[in-house]
């Protein structure tokens, strides 16, 4: 199913840790042992964390045999923020023309009484 | 209602958009405004979009059907899947794009990349208070409440910020 790819991003978005491991990124970028420190976590726990983001998308980790740095891939993240951006538009301008509709509808009772649809 | 538990429990910030708004009326006339054909063709869709066509068969596994019409003239149509029903308090559907026939269709439909979610689950809720209704909106991120992780609040307004500093950068 097409709709696979966003979900697997959203899915891989709605753990705070990888957020943070995203939030993180945005800065530049890092190697996994690095990642690990301000979260209290052991680099099994974290690589876990990282294989998620890594196979959404999210990340890429370097081939470099030794350090193999974590960055932060655009793509899919605005595909999401995309997504929430259309939906957030499309309700904030539709209610705000059922603000107009409510107004005008109310005003039209007032004159002329309800009238049926 | 055979609606599933999970998905009408209580919206929160960190499972998808949240839009609130108070409007000056009460909440049947509200409640109708969102239910009557005839009345969601006057405001459904933004600024600069019409919707010429909307059908409304208001029951639980019932639809809403509309035809949205964007400013350049090119018509998407949608579906809503009922799925809970509280006169005049709630409203639970399943989001869909469709065609004129009012059976569902990918996204890929109207060109739509190919990771735009197939359907969405929207549940609105309505509140009276001194003759006015807020009107609490939530469209749920396309996640199945198993792959959900913890709950932050928010987190969709972070990921917009995220997204726009990767533009910038």
């Amino acid at each position: 199913m097409s709709s696979d790819r966003l979900s697997a991003t959203f899915a891989a978005l709605a753990d705070p840790t990888r957020r943070a491991i995203l939030a993180r990124l945005a800065s530049g970028e890092t190697s996994v042992t690095e990642l690990a420190e301000p979260f209290e976590m052991s680099l099994p726990a974290i690589s876990k964390h990282l294989k998620v983001l890594e196979r959404a998308g999210l990340i890429t980790r370097g081939r470099e045999a030794q350090w193999r740095p974590c960055r932060l891939r655009a793509g899919p993240l605005e595909d999401v923020a995309d997504w929430v951006a259309h939906y957030r538009r499309f309700w904030e301008q539709s209610f705000d023309r059922l603000d107009d509709y409510l107004h005008a509808l109310q005003g039209k009772e007032k004159k002329h009484g309800r009238k049926k649809r | 209602m055979d609606a599933k538990r999970d998905d009408v429990a209580a919206p929160a910030a960190d499972t998808g958009i949240i839009v609130t708004r108070v409007f000056d009326a009460p909440r049947a006339l509200v409640f109708r405004a969102w239910t009557e054909p005839q009345q969601l063709m006057r405001w459904w869709a933004p600024q600069g979009c019409t919707t010429p066509y909307c059908t409304v068969d208001l029951r639980p596994g019932g639809a809403f059907h509309y035809c949205m019409r964007l400013p350049d003239g090119r018509d998407i149509w949608g579906l809503g899947l009922y799925r809970e029903i509280v006169v005049p308090s709630r409203l639970v559907y399943l989001d869909s794009f469709a065609d004129a026939d009012g059976n569902p269709v990918p996204p890929a439909h109207y060109g739509m990349s190919a990771g735009h979610p197939a359907e969405s689950l929207v549940t609105v809720t309505f509140e009276e208070r001194d003759g006015k209704t807020r009107v609490t909106l939530h469209h749920a991120i396309p996640v199945s409440v198993e792959e959900r992780g913890g709950a932050e609040q928010g987190w969709t307004e972070m990921l917009e910020r995220l997204a726009a500093e990767l533009r910038r950068s």
